[in-house]
């Protein structure tokens, strides 16, 4: 049987050398511009047909701008929404690359750790950057979690700090991990039907169509938690502290 | 959009969430003891048994709270 890893391997279309840089056109390369080009096509014919009553691309796009506006506005509040061009790219991107993965026969440019990894760590980059251009040096009080004694602090100062180093590496583990997994256990199950025959192979057949309708949930949920932990973390250096209190659910 | 909805999507989400972020820190925290260890001070092995429990305490502070925000209706 087929090393269900197999899959994941990239092997260069074209190999150049530019500005002493060497690039390398894969599957996942041209899968991505595929991914932009099919989101910006489709974003855009929905949002030029401006009518009051919405076609049927126009109102999938407004659902989708006021789903993300809505998550938006639940964690970031009100003055998070001039992240919103940042936010709607990435979330919009990682969905249409998740649900276009799973075509049978594309690649899923987010089972690559490198993708999820250089988001990862734009997002937390991003949030330490503002946090210091916001707050300045108070912004180191995010290793104080609020009513801490100081005998405590030598103790929760390297706790917090690993939790804060945790989470670009959370970010881009979750979702790389979720989706080669997904593949993984798609690709043993469909080899399995393929090797079983038809006096067997219809059990793990019937279980890759289980699966396949999961995964797509999970494509959306993966985007979905991305997103919604890119508005958490921008969220925390934007109000140090004041968050829990002013938004809990 | 059925995330958002779907409690059994809500869920799984939330359960996925909090499983690697108790992950990550471990990661974290053994891997910068194992930094000091080899590269700082000459005290192996007790830099990465230091950052792997700190670690292991982040994790579990992490998923604590990523826990204390759950909507309260599920």
């Amino acid at each position: 049987m087929d090393n269900p890893l197999h899959p994941f391997e990239l092997h260069c279309y074209l190999d150049f050398a530019l500005f002493g840089f060497n690039v390398c056109v894969n599957k996942a390369v041209v899968m991505m511009w595929i991914v932009v080009a099919l989101a910006a096509g489709l974003l855009i014919a929905g949002a030029t047909s401006r009518r009051l009553v919405p076609t049927k691309l126009q109102s999938l796009t407004e659902l989708l701008v006021d789903f993300i506006r809505g998550i938006i506005l639940d964690t970031m509040g009100k003055d998070g929404m001039r992240f919103f061009p940042f936010i709607a790219t990435l979330f919009i991107f990682i969905l249409f690359c998740n649900l276009l993965g799973l075509i049978p026969g594309s690649y899923t440019v987010t089972s690559q750790i490198v993708v999820t990894g250089v988001f990862a760590l734009l997002v937390y980059g991003m949030s330490v950057v503002l946090g210091f251009a916001l707050h300045g040096i108070k912004f180191l009080g995010i290793l104080v979690p609020p009513g801490t004694p100081g005998w405590l602090l030598p103790l929760m100062m390297p706790i917090e700090l690993i939790s804060q180093l945790a989470r670009p590496i959370s970010l881009a583990v979750r979702l790389f991990a979720n989706m080669t997994a997904g593949h993984v256990i798609l690709g043993v199950l469909f080899g399995l039907a393929i090797t079983g025959g038809l006096l067997i192979g219809w059990l793990p057949f019937a279980f890759t169509i289980a699966m396949n309708a999961l995964e797509v949930g999970i494509a959306f949920i993966q985007a979905y938690i991305f997103t919604v932990l890119t508005c958490v973390y921008l969220g925390d250096a934007m109000h140090l502290h004041g968050h829990d209190a002013s938004h809990a659910h | 959009m059925p995330p958002s909805t779907d409690p059994f999507y809500a869920g799984l989400g939330q359960a996925i969430r909090i499983g690697t972020e108790m992950l990550a820190a471990l990661i974290v925290g053994g891997g910068l003891g194992w930094l000091a260890d080899t590269y700082l001070f000459p005290s192996n092995p007790w830099g990465t048994v230091v950052g792997l429990i700190l670690g292991a305490v982040a994790g579990m502070r992490n998923a604590y709270r990523a826990a204390q925000n759950w909507p309260k209706s599920q």
